[in-house]
Order: structure tokens, then C-alpha cells, then sequence
């Protein structure tokens, strides 16, 4: 420690940070189903088979979200929160979706905000 | 580890290899070393498209002057042959780094040392209009500033930042950025056990206040401990880890004064979780463990009685209900109820929001934030307008470490639509970075990006709060920003 040249220390500091960022992405998930299947076969259940929303099940119409906005409230839920440390605004879903991934129903965010979007989508 | 002796060490090996220079002056030749700045100059990173400048020409207006605005705008300037380019921003500190306001409060830096003229950093060529943006017509191409000029574009980039809104509090007043006015949330805020390190002159005040507590630890005398309560708000806030890095700073000052023992830290965050990144949830855990932290998930700041010092949260948590036969488990019922709390002091985390003229305007959305394409950073709807920064709806980010990466990004992809292309070439992938202090003299370095994993950039485990770190926050990390990344380089 006594011999630390701090010139050189911030140099070797500099030089990794400037490799820093360029990393491979992750291996793509496989998942168990497809995207419409994991809707037909539960979300349908309680935000309808048109994305309508079901009210007495408290799920509400997917219909009038932009896919930003589906992509976003679906991050959301499967990550349980938008930033980098706050809950979930989906409390209730971010458990029931717990609970589905755990049965094997999980989904790539962007392709079922997609999904919803083309099908369902009024906006 | 000792990290006081370490940094002592540090800095005194600092000023013998410098020749007799202050510590500040130290700070100040690095950031002009040649090392560091040929490093910074290799740092920018490559793109294929790099390598060419772009003929494609049109009128890009920048809104807001901030990191973002302003290494967009050199970034830009570097990368089109013809650049015609105005940045429209009223605040003439605008460039002032914001990651030194928890070292304000730590005693390590001044609001000097922070403060920078944004006409240093105007690249050469570019327009600035010292005024701000009162409307944005994106059918038309026009913005509007608040002397009434109108004011067109072929192209558009908003990088106007976010709102404290410290009166989304009940009993607080005011709506603010890190610099510049401040008044309505002073009346309240940095005095008399309230303080805030999110704005600069705030983080001045906290400095006072954590002294303060310490005066009054010393001649507290009763066996009830002293309450000191860090927030956390229920909207997506800049640098997520601020409100516990504060937390660890104050323990050590108190720590180092003697009287850690007679005060309570409790930390009282909206969320469920102590960081979105399992690896590093699991680490601030064992750290707080380790400094006999409380802590209280799911307690958000509502209300504030700054005369009968007592804070109000509200508290929510998941209910079993009924069995539910589709999803074959029991439904989950949202409980919620009001929770007082005394404190002596509290450091509160300012809710957070869009500036109200874009986010209530045709370029936001209902939450406020633009909505862009999170990995090009291309408005969804207008594509010809950008965002980037805090004000850009995009998940994770908020950071100036995001803001790094993403400038780049946006530069060639609006370069891309100028020149009509069909796909945008650049992707940013959700990189950010949190130098967590842990204490004065140690810093972990959390970096990942949205698949939630760490993404670290050193052969290092980096869960461990090292005093390497320390060092990278308190000297490499500014002139990084200022000289790397403001020029457009880094």
C-alpha cells in the first residue's frame, strides 16, 4: 500500500472503465410456451379473450394501452418495479405472476406487449 | 478494513507524487492529466458508423442543457460534417455535477467543487438559447419558450431532466431541480432535522444537519435512542442508491464522532426490496446488518409535521384472499394504513416527476416520463424526436451513468433518420451505475443493466465495497463526466 503509485492507479482505473459497456448480451430465454399460448391459457382467465378487462375480477382492459406502455407495466410486473429499487405499481399481478412463471408460463416482456398490442389493441 | 488510515494514505501519497499540491489542486491536475485524458480520448466507444461524418443535414433543437443535452449535442457536433444545432436551456450551472452532492454531505467536497458554467461547455458552433421551453407542438415542429418565440426543428431531442417535487409531501412546498432556485422548499427543508442531499444547496444544509445531530447526541442523556428516518418515494427517482448512500454516510460521521449508539437509523423506502438487482439486494442486506440498520419495506413519506417533528407513512402489504380457481391460488388483497413516526432527523427523497410542460404536453404520457422505444431512445409516435436522460420513460435508467450510454445512442440513431435510413444501427441496453458509498473510504460499484443481473466491468467481485472505488467516485468519476462525456467523447 505504502508504494501505491496513484497516477498509474487511476491510469489502470481509466483503462478498464474505457472497456467497459460493450459486453455480449445475455443467451435468449427459452420458454415453455408461446406468447399466445401463455395469454389464451391465463391472462385470458381475467383480462378477457378480447383484452377487454374483467371487473369482477379486478383486471383491467388492455385494449386502450399503447405496446410503450404494455412494455412498461409488464416490466414492471415481471421485474417488481420500474426503478432501480421501487415496488411493483402492480403489487397484486407481480404475485400472481410469480406464481404462473413458477407453472412455466413466462413470456418474453416485448413480444407480449406486442402480442396484446396486434390483437387486442384499440390505440 | 481500516478505510479511514487508507484514505489518509491515499491522499497524503496523492499530494507527495503531485509535489506539495492541495488536495483540491490534486483532484483538478488529474482531471487534466495526459494520462487520463488520452485514456478518455480512446474511451468514446466504437461504432462501425463511427468512423465517417454524416453530410445529412437539418435543424436539431436539444432541450435542456444538462449532461445529456450537452454531450448530445457534442456528440453531434463531432459526428456531422454541417451541424446546425440550437440547445435551448435558462440555467446557467446547468452542467454541475449532481453525483457530488452525497460528498457534499459527507464533508469530502464543497458546492464549489460541483458547480460548473455551462457556457464552458457549449460546443463550438452550437446555439444556445438561454430561455426555457414552455410548449411543445410536435404536429407543427415547433417548441415555445417562455418569452413567447417560436421556435422550429427538423429534429428534436429532449433531455430537459425531472422534478424534485418536494410538494407532493403534505406540509412541504415547492417543485425543483438540483441547481437554481430553491426558495419554496427551503422554508421547510434543510433546517431543523429535515434535509434533502437531492438538491446542492440542500446537500450544504444536510453537511450542517448531521453535525447538528451529532451536538444533540452528545448531550442527549435518556435511554431511548435518538430517531433518525431516511425515505425513499413511490416514483421513479434519480440515482436510486442516494437515499442509502446518505444513510451510510451519516452512520459514519456519527460513528466517528462517539455516538452512534445513542441513534436509531431506520431506513423507510416505498419499496419492497432494497435494490432491483438480487446479488446486490442481498449485499446492502448484509450491510446493514452489519451497521445494526432498521429498516421498514413498503413505508412511504405522505406527510410532514416539520413543528411537532413527526413524519407520516403510508404503510401497504398483501393480504391472502380467496381462492382463486383460474389461477389456481389464493388471490392477493393490497392493504394500506397511515403510520407515525417522531423523528430527530430525516432525510427525505423528494418524490420525482417529468417537468409538467412536457410531460402534460404531446410529446409525454400519462405518467409524464416521454415515451420512447427503450432501446433506440426514438419517440414512439414522433419520430423525429428523441429523449434521453431522467426525463425519458425508460426503466432502471436515471442515472448520469445511464445518460453516459445513452447520448451516444441517440446521436447516431437521429443520424441514422437524417439520413433516411431505414433501421436505427445504435441499442441501448439498459446499462447503469450505481457507486454505492458505504461509508467514507469505501465504495461498491453496481453496474447492470435490464436483465437485472450485475454487469460489471472489472474482474471483480462487485457485491465488495472497496476503497479502489472510493477513489474511482471521488477523483476518476468527474473528470469522466465533465471532460469525457461533456465533450462528447466518453
Amino acid at each position: 500500500m505504502k508504494k501505491i503509485d496513484v497516477t498509474l492507479c487511476f491510469a489502470i482505473v481509466l483503462v478498464l472503465l474505457s472497456g467497459c459497456g460493450d459486453k455480449p448480451k445475455s443467451d435468449a430465454v427459452k420458454y415453455k410456451y408461446s406468447t399466445e399460448q401463455v395469454y389464451k391459457e391465463t391472462c385470458l382467465h381475467c383480462h378477457g379473450p378480447k383484452g377487454e378487462g374483467v371487473a369482477e375480477k379486478k383486471a383491467p382492459a388492455l385494449t386502450k394501452q399503447s405496446v410503450q406502455e404494455l412494455e412498461m407495466s409488464l416490466f414492471d410486473i415481471k421485474n417488481g418495479g420500474l426503478g432501480q429499487s421501487t415496488a411493483s405499481e402492480h403489487d397484486v399481478m407481480e404475485h400472481n405472476m410469480k406464481k404462473l412463471a413458477e407453472k412455466g408460463y413466462d413470456y418474453d416482456i416485448k413480444m407480449m406487449a406486442n402480442y396484446i398490442h396486434t390483437t387486442f389493441g384499440t390505440k | 478494513m481500516k478505510s479511514d488510515k487508507i484514505i489518509e494514505e491515499i491522499l497524503f501519497e496523492i499530494e507527495k507524487h503531485e509535489g506539495g499540491m492541495s488536495r483540491r489542486n490534486a483532484m483538478k491536475f488529474l482531471a487534466a492529466s495526459p494520462i487520463a485524458a488520452s485514456v478518455l480520448a480512446g474511451a468514446a466507444p466504437a461504432t462501425e458508423a463511427e468512423a465517417s461524418t454524416s453530410n445529412a443535414t437539418g435543424k436539431i433543437v436539444i432541450v435542456g442543457g444538462g449532461l445529456a443535452g450537452v454531450a448530445t449535442a457534442a456528440k453531434l457536433t463531432h459526428r456531422l460534417a454541417n451541424p446546425n444545432i440550437t440547445l435551448i436551456e435558462p440555467n446557467p450551472k446547468s452542467v454541475s455535477y449532481q453525483p457530488g452532492q452525497t460528498l457534499i454531505a459527507a464533508g469530502v467536497w464543497q458546492k464549489s467543487d460541483i458547480e460548473y458554467e455551462t457556457a464552458n461547455f457549449i460546443p463550438k458552433g452550437v446555439k444556445w438559447i438561454k430561455d426555457s421551453v414552455v410548449s411543445f407542438d410536435p404536429q407543427n415542429n415547433t417548441v415555445t419558450t417562455s418569452d413567447d418565440t417560436k421556435i422550429s426543428y427538423d429534429y428534436l431531442v429532449v433531455a430537459t431532466g425531472l422534478m424534485l417535487n418536494f410538494g407532493a409531501i403534505k406540509g412541504l412546498k415547492g417543485e425543483i431541480t438540483s441547481s437554481g432556485t430553491n426558495d419554496l422548499v427551503r422554508i421547510k427543508v434543510g433546517k431543523e432535522g429535515v434535509y434533502s442531499v437531492y438538491f446542492a444547496d440542500g446537500a450544504v444544509d444536510t453537511k450542517k444537519g448531521i453535525e447538528e445531530l451529532i451536538a444533540k447526541a452528545k448531550a442527549h442523556t435518556g435511554s431511548e435512542k435518538l430517531q433518525a428516518i431516511f425515505t425513499d418515494p413511490d416514483t421513479a427517482i434519480k440515482c436510486g442508491g442516494a437515499p442509502k448512500k446518505i444513510m451510510y454516510i451519516t452512520h459514519d460521521l456519527l460513528k466517528k464522532a462517539g455516538v452512534r449508539d445513542k441513534i436509531e437509523l431506520t431506513f423507510c423506502p416505498s419499496g419492497d426490496k432494497m435494490f432491483g438487482v438480487p446479488e446486490y439486494n442481498a449485499a446492502i442486506l448484509e450491510q446493514f446488518k452489519a451497521r445494526d440498520f432498521k429498516w421498514e419495506f413498503k413505508t412511504n413519506l405522505v406527510a410532514i409535521d416539520t413543528e411537532k417533528k413527526i413524519a407520516t407513512f403510508e404503510k401497504k402489504w398483501l393480504e391472502k384472499g380467496e381462492y382463486d380457481e383460474d389461477l389456481k391460488e389464493y388471490t392477493m388483497v393490497s392493504m394500506s394504513k397511515m403510520v407515525e413516526k417522531n423523528y430527530d432527523f430525516i432525510h427525505i427523497t423528494p418524490p420525482q416527476k417529468a417537468p409538467d410542460v412536457v410531460g402534460k404536453s404531446p410529446i409525454g404520457s400519462s405518467k409524464g416520463w416521454v415515451p420512447v422505444v427503450k432501446e433506440t431512445l426514438q419517440h414512439v409516435t414522433y419520430k423525429n424526436v428523441f429523449a434521453l436522460g431522467d426525463v425519458a420513460a425508460v426503466p432502471m435508467g436515471k442515472t448520469g451513468g445511464s445518460a453516459r450510454k445513452q447520448y451516444t445512442v441517440v446521436a447516431e440513431n437521429l443520424i441514422a433518420i437524417m439520413e433516411k435510413q431505414e433501421k436505427l444501427p445504435a441499442a441501448y441496453d439498459g446499462y447503469t451505475v450505481c457507486p454505492l458509498i458505504t461509508s467514507i473510504g469505501t465504495v461498491a460499484l453496481l453496474e447492470f443493466n435490464w436483465t437485472a443481473k450485475p454487469a460489471p466491468s472489472f474482474p471483480l467481485d462487485p457485491t465488495q465495497e472497496r476503497w479502489i472505488w472510493w477513489l474511482l467516485k471521488v477523483y476518476a468519476l468527474k473528470p469522466m463526466t465533465i471532460y469525457g462525456m461533456l465533450s462528447g467523447r466518453a
